[in-house]
């Protein structure tokens, strides 16, 4: 059995010339790449294979398609156009099945949990409904509430609400004009007395 | 819309991305997700008398670059040939796209045959009979004189000196 330093070696280290004497480790992982390579060449490339063997054989593919190799096959090329288009205009959700399209192993899903996903818009289209055909029925049937009205100007004491400042300042004389400062302080000592009534008398604020 | 992306479907695959990733599962969901692309947005495409091919082609290189992006591994032939997109890449390009697709199958040729120069006559043979003409393991190991473990070994020993030289003499 190669130890992981062998397979490091046997992959990162120098390649050793043609006539070169392979180790038992090289055979082993030799012998693994030329079942992958087998199994690719008939269209059966294994999914789970180590990243260094993966590499190997993409170099493979590479030089086998760049030889005229590995045309792609009429049933898949109009498998990946109809999940194209599916994708494009469907949302996503090709029109053929997902075990047509190789190239997205990992969205497989179990029937039965497709199926029960294709109600799912189906329920909360209809759950919409019901509830919407509720709120009417009760806008019909539900007799007409009688609303007081509360005159909320009324209620709340003139120095609680929101009030020009003309009658608390008054005129302003030329000479004190400059005086801004004072003005601000006896409008926010106002304002504050009617904040502490408010509070101190159980109000919120 | 159907017939344009099923008549680019094979030279998009072949000449654009394969080459550039080396892996088929990989390859065709790239194919799907450029044509998916090319569907979505094929009003940004401004026809002045020439082929799609380019633009499509542009698509493809992007979503190529997306992946290798993506990729954590280090693979450095496909990144080699990634880099050199740029270069080869020209969407203005009046030609049609049986010529382009030409084009760029003829250069990724002249690449690997310029790598394969520099290995071993016995690799060059192995990699030859094995991957280009496809011959079975025995018929190789046959045709070198070797037995079938041997041959294995040369295989791996070629593929492994074939990216490494690749990777050396497009990464310098």
């Amino acid at each position: 059995m190669p130890t992981t330093d062998d397979e490091d070696d046997l992959m990162l280290g120098a390649v050793p010339d043609p006539d070169d004497e392979a180790t038992p480790a090289e055979r082993a992982h030799a012998r693994t790449f030329a079942e992958l390579v087998d199994k690719t060449l008939v269209g059966q490339t294994p999914v789970a294979m180590s990243a260094d063997d993966r590499a190997l054989l993409d170099v493979a593919t590479v030089i086998r398609v760049t030889s005229g190799g590995l045309p792609l096959a009429a049933s898949k090329q109009r498998s990946i156009v109809e999940a194209a288009l599916a994708k494009a205009i469907g949302g996503g959700r090709p029109t053929t099945t997902t075990a047509e399209l190789p190239s997205a192993p990992a969205a497989v899903i179990p029937l039965a949990g497709r199926e029960r996903r294709r109600f799912v818009p189906w329920a909360i289209a209809g759950v919409s409904t019901l509830v919407a055909a509720a709120a009417i029925v009760l806008l019909v049937v539900r007799a007409p509430t009688v609303i007081h009205e509360v005159d909320t100007a009324r209620v709340v004491p003139t120095e609680q609400r929101s009030r020009p400042t003309d009658a608390l300042i008054g005129p302003i004389a030329r000479e004190r004009a400059g005086d801004a400062a004072t003005r601000i302080d006896t409008i926010f000592a106002d304002r504050l007395d009617g904040y502490r009534d408010r509070t101190l008398g159980g109000g919120k604020p | 819309m159907r017939p344009i992306l099923e008549r680019y479907a094979q030279p998009l695959y072949g000449t654009v991305i394969l080459p550039r990733l080396g892996n088929t599962a990989s390859a065709e969901e790239v194919l799907r997700d450029t044509l998916a692309t090319a569907v979505e947005k094929i009003k940004r495409f401004t026809w002045q008398g020439k082929s799609i091919y380019p633009w499509l082609r542009q698509i493809a290189i992007n979503k190529v670059f997306d992946v290798h992006r993506q990729s954590k591994r280090s693979r450095r032939l496909a990144d080699a040939m990634v880099h050199e997109v740029a270069a080869e890449t020209d969407p203005s390009s009046h030609a049609d796209a049986q010529l382009i697709a030409e084009q760029e199958r003829t250069a990724h040729r002249a690449k690997i045959d310029e790598t394969m120069v520099l290995l071993a006559e016995r690799y060059r043979l192995a990699i030859e009979l094995r991957l280009v003409q496809e011959l079975s393991r025995d018929d190789c190991a046959k045709r070198l004189g070797v037995t079938i473990g041997t041959f294995d070994v040369l295989l791996f020993r070629a593929v492994r000196a074939f990216r490494k030289q690749f990777g050396e003499a497009k990464g310098s």
